[in-house]
C-alpha cells in the first residue's frame, strides 16, 4: 500500500526537461503505438558491449586479403595459418574456438563492417551514438531500446512494477545501469550483481515533495529505492527458481554474467533484455604480444568473449530455451587499418559484429573490406551496414515491432537486413540475399573524375561517397532507377589527394568499394 | 506559485533578493540568479550549504566556525593555503627492509624478493580517504577529486607515480589551470596512461593528443565537416601527437634506489618538422622547440576562450547542479569564463567569484545534488562524527577496508571508469543519478547500516557510531523535537516535513508523550556513568539516527 503510494507520487517530478533535449518529437510521444504488437512475447535479447573499440580486423579476418594485411599491419597480423576458417573468405581469430563451432552449428552470424556514416572517434560520444540509435550528428538523450519499451510501457516509472508488469523490463549486469535503455523519464534497466545477495531497502516516511530542482532529485531517488525492493523481490524468486546446466568457467568475467542471465531466464523471470559487458577493447598498445602476435591483451578479450558466447548457449540448449534468447555484440568503433608502432591500433570506423542463438541466420553479411597496401594513416574500415538497420531487423524479427514504428524509433532510411528470420513468425520482404551487387569504377586511381558503374534491378538506388575517417561527403544518387547499366560520374571540388571510398545500396543490399584521387 | 519564496518560507529565512521580478515567470522556468555576489543572510543554513559542497560532509562543529567566521571569513578559509599533507606511510609491512614502520616509501625503491607494491597501494588508499576525513574547512581535498576526475588516470600500477600525480592536483587545486596542463603533460603517470612514453618520430601515439583536446581543455563541439570537431580537427590530433613526441617516464616500479620517478626527453625520439595546425588553430604551425615545444603547444591551446568555457562548466557540475541551459551558460558560465581568461587563467578568482556567488546560494541550489560515493562514504563517518583509532597504523588499516566500499558503489579513488571520468559529471540524462541504482543502493544501505548499528569490526577495532557523543553537541537534547530538527539540520540538506518529524519521533519515543524524553534522557545524564541507563538512550537514539541516514535526503547534498 505504501509502496504504491510511494511510487505514484514519487514518479510525478522525475521529468527534466533537460531529458528532451535534441529528442525527434516522433520517437517521444509514441505512447499509443505498437497496437497488435506482442508485449508479452516471452523473447529475450542479450546486448554484448565490447567497451573500447574493438579491434575487428583482429577478430574477423578477412582471409583473401593477406598481401595488403601483412603490409600494414605486419607487427600484429595473425598469422594466416593460425586463423580459424569459417569459410573460404573469412576467418575468426585463433582463440575463438567457440565462435567457430557456434558457427557451424547454425547458432552464429556475423555481420561485416557495422557503423554509421561520418564516424566520430570519440569513445564518449560514439557510444553515445551506438546505444542511442541517433544520427552521428544529433544529440539523442534516450537509448534505442529505452525508446522502444516507452512506447510499450508509457508513462514508466510511474506505476512499476504493477500486477501485470512484475519483472524488470531489462537488466544491467553490473553497478551502472545501460544507456541503451534509457527512456524518457527513466532508465527501463535494473543494475543487478548477485541476485541471491539482496537487501530490503528502508523507505521511510515519504513526505511531500517540493516542486523545485531538490524535490526532483528527491523523488527519484524514492522512487529508485522503491522500486528496487519491488524488482529485488521478484529477481530472488527467479534466482531460486532457476537453475544452470553447464559449468561457467569461474576465471571468465563475462560468462559469470552471462551465467547470472541464464538462471534468471530459466527460473522464469519475463526480463526482455539484458545488457552485459566487458571492457579493455581499447588496445592502443600491446594488443598483442611481442614476437606472437596471436596471444597479448586483444586475444585475451576475445577469448573471454568466444568461451563465454559459448557455454552460455550450451546451458540454454541444455535447458531446451534455445528459442527464446539471441545476442548481440557491439563496440563504439573499429580500430584503424594501420597498426601502430606500439603493438596495438588507434581509434577506426567501422567494425564486424556477431549476433549469435538458435534463431539468426548463420552467415556471414557483407562483403571481406579491401586492404590495399597504400593505406593512409588514419584509414578505417569503411561502413557497409548502418548499425541501426540493425537494430531495427531485430525489433522487426524478433520483438515483432512493425516497420513503420521501427523508422520512427530508428531512422527513415531503415533497410530490412536478414539477420534473424529463422524463427520470425512474420514473413519479412526479402529474403537471404548472396547476390553480389556488380559495382566498379574507372579511372581509378583518379585526378579529376571517374565513371562510377553499377548494374541495378529497378531498386532503390543510394549511391555516396565516405572518406577514410568515415565521413560521408556527397550523396550522387538517391532515387529510383530503372533495371540496367547505370554510370555516374563523380567529379569532386577541392577534394584532397587519398584514399576514398564509395557506397551502394540498392534496397537491403550494399556494397562498398575504395578508390584513390591522386 | 513562486519556488523560491515557498521555499524560502519553509526555511524561515528572509528572501535574499528581491523576489518581484521572477513572480511572472512561469513556475517551471525560475529564473536562477547569476554570478553577481550573493548579499544575503549569513546562517547556519547557508554555512553547511557551502561546506557540504566544498568539503567531504561537515561536522556540526564545522559548521558553527564558519557561522562565526562569517561569509567572507569562510570563504578566504576555503581557499588558505595548507602545508602539503604528510606523505603517506608504511602502515604495516615488516618485508620493507628501507622503510620501517610509520615511516613514508614515496621515495624508496622496490625490492625484487618482497611485494611492497601490494601494502604500499593500500597505504596510498588509505591516507586519501584519511586526508578527506580530518580535512576542516578547506576546498583542497574536494578540488583534489575534481582535477583527478579531470584527467582520470587509472591503470598505473605504482603507488610512488599516483602519489606524485595526486600531489601535483593538489598543489595545483585552485592554481593556474594552464601551468598544471602542462605539469599533466609531461607528468610520468600520464605519460604511462595515455601513451605519451610511446609517442615517438617513427611511431606517434596520439592517444594523448586526442584527449589533450577533447576532455581535458577545449571540449568536443559539434560536427562541423568531416573529421572537424569545431573545437579541434582530426588533423590537429595527428600534429599535436607529433608535437608531443619524445617524453618518457622512469622508475616505473623500479628496485634501483637511485632511479627516481620522473619524466625525461629525448630528442632523437622527438619530432623536428612543422607541425601545422587546422584553421581552427588560425592554421599555426609549430616549429621544433625540443623539450619546451609541449609548452608553447598548451599555451597555442589556452588561447582559445574554449577552455575556459569547458573548465567552466566543469567546476559549475562539480559544485553547483548539472543542468547547464542556456540561463546559467549565460549568467554563470560566460562570466566565470572572462574571470579565467582576465585573470590568466588562474582557477582560483573565478571558483571564488561561483562559491560566492547569489546563484550558488539560490535556494534553488540548496540540495539537489546526489552525493558521489566518496562524499557519500566520507560524510557518513565524518558529519556523525565516528571515532577512528587514535593509533595512526591502525587508522591507515581501518581506512582501507572503508575505502573497499568505494568500488562498490562505483567510485574507486585513482580508478576512474575511462578517461573522461565518472559519468556522473557528463553523462547526459542522468548525470548525478548515473550514481544511484539497485546495486549501488544496495551498498550504500548495507554500509551506513552496519556503521550506525553493530559497527564494522576492523582489526578489533569497532568503527560504530556513537549516538551519545553526537547528542552531546546539541543545545537542547531534552527535547525530542530539537533533537529531530537539529540532526535534521546536520544531515540533510533542507528541512523535513511535519510528518517525516512526527514518524522519526516514533523511533525515538514509540507511542508516548514528548516528556518521556525528558525524563529518560534527564536521568541518562544524571547518570552518565550507569550502563543500563545509557544503553536505553543510546538504542532510542541510534534507530532514529539509522533511520535518518538510510532516508535518501541524507543522499543529497
Amino acid at each position: 500500500m505504501k509502496r504504491r503510494h510511494f511510487i505514484q507520487t514519487a514518479g510525478k517530478a522525475v521529468t527534466l526537461p533537460i531529458l528532451l533535449n535534441g529528442m525527434k518529437l516522433s520517437a517521444m510521444s509514441r505512447s499509443a503505438i505498437f497496437k497488435g504488437v506482442n508485449n508479452d512475447s516471452d523473447r529475450v535479447l542479450i546486448l554484448i558491449q565490447l567497451n573500447g573499440g574493438n579491434d575487428g580486423l583482429n577478430m574477423v579476418i578477412p582471409r583473401d586479403q593477406y598481401s595488403g594485411l601483412s603490409n600494414v599491419r605486419p607487427n600484429i597480423l595473425i598469422p594466416e595459418t593460425a586463423v580459424l576458417p569459417l569459410n573460404d573468405l573469412v576467418g575468426v581469430h585463433p582463440v575463438m574456438t567457440g565462435v567457430k563451432s557456434m558457427f557451424e552449428e547454425g547458432k552464429l552470424g556475423i555481420v561485416q563492417a557495422a557503423g554509421y556514416p561520418n564516424q566520430n572517434r570519440s569513445h564518449f560520444r560514439s557510444t553515445d551514438i551506438w546505444t542511442s540509435g541517433s544520427p552521428a550528428e544529433q544529440f539523442w538523450t534516450t537509448g534505442w531500446l529505452g525508446r522502444y519499451m516507452d512506447g510499450l510501457y508509457p508513462g514508466f516509472p510511474d506505476n512499476y512494477p504493477n500486477d501485470e508488469y512484475p519483472d524488470p523490463f531489462a537488466i544491467t549486469m553490473g553497478n551502472v545501469v545501460s544507456e541503451t535503455c534509457q527512456g524518457v523519464s527513466a532508465n527501463f534497466s535494473l543494475t543487478l550483481n548477485d541476485p541471491f545477495n539482496l537487501l530490503s531497502l528502508y523507505e521511510g516516511e515519504p513526505g511531500e515533495l517540493p516542486d523545485t530542482p531538490y524535490g526532483e532529485e528527491l523523488s527519484f531517488l524514492r522512487t529508485a529505492i522503491a522500486q528496487s525492493n519491488a524488482y529485488s523481490q521478484v529477481v530472488e524468486t527467479a534466482a531460486t527458481a532457476g537453475a544452470n546446466l553447464v559449468e561457467y568457467p569461474a576465471d571468465n568475467r563475462l560468462a559469470q554474467q552471462l551465467k547470472n542471465v541464464a538462471l534468471l531466464i530459466s527460473g522464469g523471470l519475463r526480463t526482455k533484455v539484458y545488457v552485459v559487458s566487458l571492457g579493455g577493447f581499447d588496445t592502443h598498445a600491446n594488443q598483442v604480444d611481442t614476437g606472437d602476435p596471436t596471444a597479448g591483451d586483444h586475444a585475451q578479450l576475445l577469448e573471454t568473449l568466444s568461451q563465454a558466447m559459448a557455454v552460455f548457449q550450451a546451458d540454454l540448449m541444455a535447458q531446451g530455451i534455445e528459442e527464446k534468447v539471441v545476442g548481440m555484440t557491439f563496440s563504439e568503433f573499429g580500430r584503424r587499418i594501420r597498426s601502430n608502432d606500439s603493438l596495438g591500433t588507434d581509434h577506426g570506423t567501422a567494425a564486424p559484429l556477431m549476433v549469435f542463438g538458435s534463431c539468426v541466420n548463420a552467415q556471414v553479411l557483407g562483403e571481406n573490406p579491401e586492404i590495399p597496401t597504400d593505406v593512409d594513416v588514419q584509414e578505417g574500415i569503411p561502413m557497409q551496414y548502418d548499425f541501426r538497420d540493425i537494430y531495427g531487423s531485430i525489433l522487426m524479427d524478433w520483438f515483432e515491432v512493425p516497420e513503420a514504428d521501427v523508422k520512427s524509433l530508428l531512422h527513415e532510411g531503415f533497410t530490412h537486413l536478414p539477420i534473424l528470420e529463422v524463427c520470425s513468425p512474420v514473413s519479412t520482404a526479402n529474403p537471404v540475399v548472396s547476390e553480389e551487387i556488380r559495382l566498379t569504377n574507372f579511372p581509378n586511381p583518379f585526378r579529376e573524375s571517374t565513371i562510377i558503374e553499377f548494374y541495378s534491378k529497378g531498386e532503390q538506388a543510394r549511391l555516396s561517397i565516405f572518406n577514410s575517417m568515415g565521413a560521408e561527403l556527397e550523396v550522387l544518387v538517391d532515387k529510383k532507377l530503372p533495371e540496367g547499366v547505370h554510370q555516374v560520374e563523380y567529379r569532386p571540388k577541392d577534394l584532397p589527394a587519398g584514399n576514398y571510398y564509395y557506397r551502394l545500396q540498392l534496397d537491403g543490399r550494399f556494397r562498398t568499394r575504395r578508390f584513390v584521387k591522386i | 506559485m513562486d519556488r523560491r519564496a515557498t521555499l524560502t518560507r519553509l526555511f524561515g529565512l528572509t528572501a535574499a533578493e528581491p523576489v518581484a521580478a521572477e513572480a511572472a515567470m512561469p513556475a517551471m522556468a525560475p529564473v536562477l540568479l547569476g554570478l553577481e555576489p550573493y548579499q544575503g543572510p549569513w546562517n547556519f543554513e547557508q554555512a553547511s550549504h557551502i561546506l557540504r559542497r566544498c568539503t567531504f560532509g561537515p561536522t556540526r562543529e564545522m559548521i558553527l566556525e564558519a557561522v562565526e567566521l562569517g561569509f567572507d571569513g569562510t570563504v578566504a578559509k576555503l581557499f588558505e593555503d595548507l602545508p602539503a599533507p604528510a606523505p603517506p606511510v608504511n602502515h604495516t609491512s615488516d618485508e620493507d627492509a628501507n622503510v620501517p614502520l610509520g615511516e613514508t616509501w614515496i621515495d624508496a625503491p622496490y625490492s625484487v624478493t618482497a611485494n611492497l607494491r601490494a601494502y604500499r597501494n593500500q597505504s596510498l588508499r588509505a591516507w586519501t580517504l584519511k586526508l578527506m576525513l580530518e580535512e576542516g574547512i578547506s576546498l583542497r581535498e574536494k578540488m583534489t577529486l575534481f582535477w583527478h576526475n579531470h584527467f582520470a588516470v587509472s591503470n598505473v600500477n605504482d603507488p610512488k607515480f599516483l602519489y606524485r600525480h595526486v600531489e601535483l592536483l593538489r598543489n595545483f587545486a585552485w592554481g593556474n589551470f594552464r601551468e598544471l596542463m602542462k605539469e599533466i603533460t609531461v607528468d610520468p603517470t600520464m605519460l604511462r596512461f595515455l601513451n605519451g612514453n610511446q609517442n615517438t618520430r617513427t611511431a606517434p601515439n596520439e592517444n594523448y593528443a586526442r584527449e589533450l583536446m577533447e576532455l581535458y581543455t577545449l571540449g568536443k563541439g559539434d560536427l562541423a565537416g568531416p573529421g572537424d570537431y569545431t573545437t579541434f580537427t582530426e588533423d590537429d590530433v595527428i600534429q599535436m601527437a607529433k608535437v608531443l613526441t619524445g617524453w618518457r617516464d622512469r622508475g616505473f616500479n623500479t628496485v634501483n634506489p637511485d632511479v627516481n620517478v620522473e619524466s625525461f626527453f629525448t630528442l632523437n625520439r622527438h619530432d623536428t618538422g612543422s607541425k601545422q595546425l587546422s584553421h581552427r588553430f588560425n592554421n599555426e604551425v609549430i616549429t621544433n622547440l625540443g623539450d619546451q615545444e609541449y609548452a608553447h603547444l598548451i599555451d597555442v591551446i589556452f588561447k582559445r576562450e574554449d577552455v575556459a568555457l569547458f573548465i567552466s562548466r566543469k567546476l559549475y557540475r562539480w559544485f553547483v547542479y548539472y543542468p547547464v541551459n542556456e540561463e546559467v551558460e549565460t549568467n554563470v558560465i560566460r562570466p566565470m569564463a572572462q574571470i579565467l581568461i582576465d585573470n590568466d587563467y588562474e582557477i582560483r578568482p573565478a571558483l571564488e567569484a561561483l562559491l560566492r556567488s547569489a546563484h550558488f546560494f539560490d535556494i534553488l541550489n540548496w540540495g539537489p545534488m546526489i552525493k558521489n560515493p566518496l562524499d557519500f562514504i566520507v560524510s557518513t563517518i565524518k558529519t556523525t562524527q565516528i571515532p577512528l583509532p587514535d593509533d595512526e597504523l591502525l587508522r591507515y588499516r581501518v581506512l582501507y577496508r572503508v575505502f573497499l566500499f568505494t568500488s562498490l558503489m562505483e567510485m574507486e579513488y585513482y580508478n576512474p571508469p575511462n578517461v573522461a571520468g565518472w559519468k556522473a559529471y557528463y553523462q547526459e540524462p542522468l548525470f548525478y543519478r548515473t550514481w544511484i541504482n539497485a546495486t549501488t543502493l544496495q551498498a550504500r544501505m548495507g554500509y551506513s547500516n552496519i556503521l550506525t548499528t553493530a559497527g564494522y569490526n576492523f582489526f578489533g577495532f569497532r568503527l560504530r557510531l556513537r549516538p551519545l557523543d553526537l547528542i552531546a553537541t546539541i543545545g537542547n537534547p531534552m527535547d525530542p523535537n530539537t533533537v529531530i530538527t537539529e540532526f535534521a539540520k546536520l544531515l540533510f540538506p533542507m528541512p523535513i516535513t511535519d510528518s517525516q518529524v512526527v514518524a522519526l519521533k516514533e523511533l525515538l519515543l514509540p507511542g508516548l508523550p514528548d516528556y518521556e524524553w525528558a525524563l529518560e534522557f534527564g536521568e541518562y545524564l544524571g547518570n552518565p556513568d550507569d550502563v543500563t541507563l545509557a544503553n536505553a538512550v543510546d538504542a532510542k537514539l541510534r534507530a532514529l539516527l539509522t533511520a535518518m541516514i538510510s532516508m535518501p535526503e541524507f543522499y543529497l547534498s
